[in-house]
């Protein structure tokens, strides 16, 4: 087996054996899965990509990623995406230690708007992060924030700032922080080294919920699948029937071209030109969530929206996702912008430079 | 589940392929400046002269081999090529059908002597073939052909009807998909293919117009037509596995989503001063779209310079199924950002191709497999895996 394929293994036994469906439906009314992501820590899959000598695991962005998409796929309540592709990714290069524990991560710039100070050795922030993901459960929160005209990474302790909790349609907490002086010391804040921005930041969450959103997809295209296999009307199973045959393969569409453009951006990471890929990445997945979703619903009749069938957990994820990290229009017109500004000559060599 | 050998974060095309592209641009720049061709949509004018020149130049049959007049370059490349001469909207008719279909299957399933008698000349882009599948009985359902072959000493007699065959009127010979023994309890057996060379006594052929009145396709009539044995493409019996075996290159390349591009173009220039966010929004979409489909697309050619015969007729599906119905979403944002109306003989270029792509429209979504024939080869594979 390849060590790709170990590594998807070996998680997938982690979701499977340690995210039964009653931790799922806990999960819902706790915000978090304090013990999935127990598991996670112990095994290492928390800090996926993040170097060995800052206090990761070690491993590349793609198998972060892998591990990333099952848990989308599982609906894993659990910051991961935030600890190690995102807060993890900040800290190590900013040369930041990387505290043990879940990390939550916010991007400050034009939609929260933060007052950055240096005084004397230290930092003092202010204002209101809204819906920051997993920050009442953090034992950090990373911030990425513009500071005058450059960027600052800065790992802030809970102690520091208020948080008012709120969920997403999942239930996955996503909380105001409220911070007014916070103080945070001089060797918790560093000026942000060349490839780490409020942009960057920006596109790399992106990229994160456009993967997250592949898992999901993955994941209501095997329930859709299964289901009209077994649910009989007429005498015969749902999937005989053409109607439901045709909607099925919209919905492996979905999927196929939500992955497609997904592992597209990753593969572009940090290349400096990744914005176009990512953009893409996001649209597309919104696209293929707001499609797939409709479509697994109306595969699944009534028992789709009750409460004790699970199909929800993975349709309210990808409604959240979409507008988490930029929605579709946020995306589309950025793009929009850049091509109609470039015209056609350069997007038609955009689109294939590679 | 789907494309899953496919790596899509390592997927590139190699640096080296920008000579060629650079090539080709250089190439059809030129022609556009000379006046040789104008741009039309879905796949342009049929132009003879046009394809001698791309064929001097190597860029039809470009993966077949050396000694049938092939160029023995990667799929990659031909995909490079493929997508420039579309974007352009070039006329390619004369030659894609023997580049996609007949050039592939005569180097497949052709005797030494089929494919030295047309490969050659295919790619130096002098002999049209058409292709003879489908028949008044026989569309979507395709095991129905009623066309039949009767041995008779030294060959086959060949009587019935095909139906849109497209070009055949200006084409020197057809693949025909007939019967030669009577239909079973299995339908796909006793079915054969044969080249019949369109000059045989007992031809008919007789133009269909299209909904603007041009002649694109035709019916043609065989009675009696003798078939000599040597035509027989393939081995007797084996039509059914020979016709859909080349399905994969056929319905997953750049044509099955880029017929409408030119015109994204048009759009794109005519909204440079345009400070409207719908505008960017649509557009932005739109270029999502494409993007993703590219890759997808991308992805099946690269399969293929990898491996000889890969699996992915079912990913091809979804290409074509998926990269014909965003074709119109193009139509739909012209319509919705400006108040082109589509006008046939316009001097206005946005005009006269929007109004080429309003008559087109119905027809991707239709040929090479129907949207709901192609999604029920998605659902038979997810029935099977999932
Ligand atoms: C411009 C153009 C060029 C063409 N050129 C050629 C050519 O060169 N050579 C050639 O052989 N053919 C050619 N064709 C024919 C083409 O391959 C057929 O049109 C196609 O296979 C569909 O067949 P049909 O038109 O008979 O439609 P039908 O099969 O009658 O289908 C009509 C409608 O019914 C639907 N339908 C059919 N069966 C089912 C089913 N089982 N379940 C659900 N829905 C179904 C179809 O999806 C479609 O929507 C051309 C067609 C066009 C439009």
């Amino acid at each position: 087996m390849s060590d790709a394929a170990l590594l998807e293994d070996a998680a997938t036994g982690i979701f499977r054996d340690h995210y039964t469906g009653d931790l799922l439906v806990a999960a819902k009314h706790a915000g978090w899965c304090a013990g999935l992501w127990k598991v996670l820590e112990e095994t290492g899959m928390s800090l996926v990509s993040v170097p060995e000598d800052s206090g990761g695991t070690g491993g590349s962005v793609q198998e972060a990623l892998t591990v990333i998409r099952l848990a989308g796929k599982y609906c894993a309540a659990v910051p991961l995406a935030d600890t190690a592709l995102l807060a993890g990714w900040a800290l190590a290069r900013a040369g930041l230690p990387v505290p043990k524990g879940p990390l939550a991560f916010a991007v400050a710039g034009t939609t929260s708007p933060l007052t950055v100070k240096q005084e004397g050795g230290g930092w003092k922030l202010s204002g209101t992060l809204g819906r920051v993901p997993w920050a009442r459960f953090a034992r950090a929160l990373v911030i990425v924030a513009e500071h005058e005209d450059r960027c600052v990474v800065a790992s802030v302790d809970p102690a520091q700032y208020k948080v008012s909790p709120g969920i997403n349609l999942a239930g996955e907490a996503r909380d105001d922080v409220v911070m007014e002086n916070a103080l945070v010391s001089g060797a918790r804040v560093r000026a942000a080294p060349p490839g780490v921005s409020v942009e960057n930041a920006w596109q790399r969450g992106a990229l994160s919920r456009a993967v997250m959103m592949c898992g999901a997809l993955d994941r209501i295209l095997e329930m859709s699948v299964q289901y009209c296999r077994q649910r009989v009307q007429f005498g015969r199973p749902l999937g005989k029937f053409q109607a439901i045959q045709q909607e099925l393969a919209r919905l492996a569409g979905d999927a196929a071209i939500a992955t497609a453009c997904a592992m597209s951006a990753a593969g572009a990471l940090d290349s400096g030109t990744q914005e176009f890929d990512i953009a893409v990445a996001k649209v597309r997945a919104g696209e293929a969530a707001q499609s797939g979703a409709s479509i697994a619903h109306q595969v699944h009749g009534a028992i789709g929206v009750t409460e004790e069938y699970l199909l929800h957990h993975s349709t309210l994820r990808l409604w959240s996702w979409r507008s988490e990290y930029g929605s579709e229009a946020h995306w589309s017109e950025r793009l929009g912008r850049t091509a109609i500004e470039g015209g056609s000559t350069w997007l038609w060599n955009t689109l294939t430079r590679h | 589940m789907f494309f899953s050998d496919t790596d899509f974060s390592a997927l590139r095309l190699p640096e080296s392929l920008n000579s060629l592209r650079d090539e080709i641009r250089r190439f059809l720049d030129r022609e556009r400046r000379a006046g040789s061709f104008k741009p039309h949509l879905g796949h342009g004018e049929f132009d003879v002269a046009f394809s001698r020149r791309l064929g001097e130049r190597g860029w039809i049959g470009m993966t077949w081999p050396r000694k049938y007049g092939g160029h023995e370059r990667t799929h990659l490349e031909r995909f490079v090529v493929l997508e420039e001469l579309l974007a352009a909207g070039a006329p390619v008719h004369a030659h894609w059908n023997a580049d996609r279909q007949i050039g592939p299957g005569l180097l497949r399933w052709g005797s030494e002597e089929q494919r030295m008698r047309y490969l050659p000349a295919m790619a130096r882009g002098e002999c049209c073939f058409a292709i003879g599948m489908s028949e008044p009985n026989a569309g979507s359902d395709l095991a129905s052909v009623r066309t039949h072959a009767e041995r008779v000493p030294g060959g086959w007699k060949l009587n019935g009807q095909k139906t849109w065959t497209s070009w055949a009127h200006k084409s020197s010979a057809m693949f025909v998909l007939c019967r030669t023994s009577p239909a079973t309890q299995n339908r796909h057996e006793g079915l054969s293919q044969l080249i019949v060379d369109l000059s045989s006594p007992g031809i008919t052929i007789r133009p269909i117009r299209f909904l603007d009145g041009a002649h694109r396709f035709n019916d043609v009539f065989f009675d009696d037509v003798f078939v000599p044995d040597d035509m027989v493409l393939g081995e007797i019996g084996q039509g059914w596995l020979q016709v859909t075996s080349e399905l994969a290159l056929e319905r997953s390349g750049p044509e099955r989503y880029m017929n409408t591009f030119p015109l994204f173009c048009l759009l794109l220039d005519a909204l440079k001063q345009s400070n409207d966010r719908l505008a960017r929004i649509s557009v932005g979409a739109i270029v999502a779209r494409f993007a993703s489909l590219r890759r997808m697309s991308l992805a099946i050619a690269h399969a293929f310079s990898t491996k000889a015969d890969p699996d992915v007729n079912t990913e091809a599906a979804l290409v074509k199924d998926i990269g014909t119905v965003f074709e119109r979403d193009i139509l739909e944002a012209i319509r919705t950002l400006t108040d082109t109306v589509p006008t046939r003989d316009s001097s206005d270029e946005m005009e006269r191709l929007f109004a080429e792509a309003t008559l087109f429209a119905p027809i991707p979504t239709i040929r090479g497999g129907t949207t709901q024939v192609l999604r029920g080869i998605i659902a038979r594979r997810l029935e099977a895996t999932l």
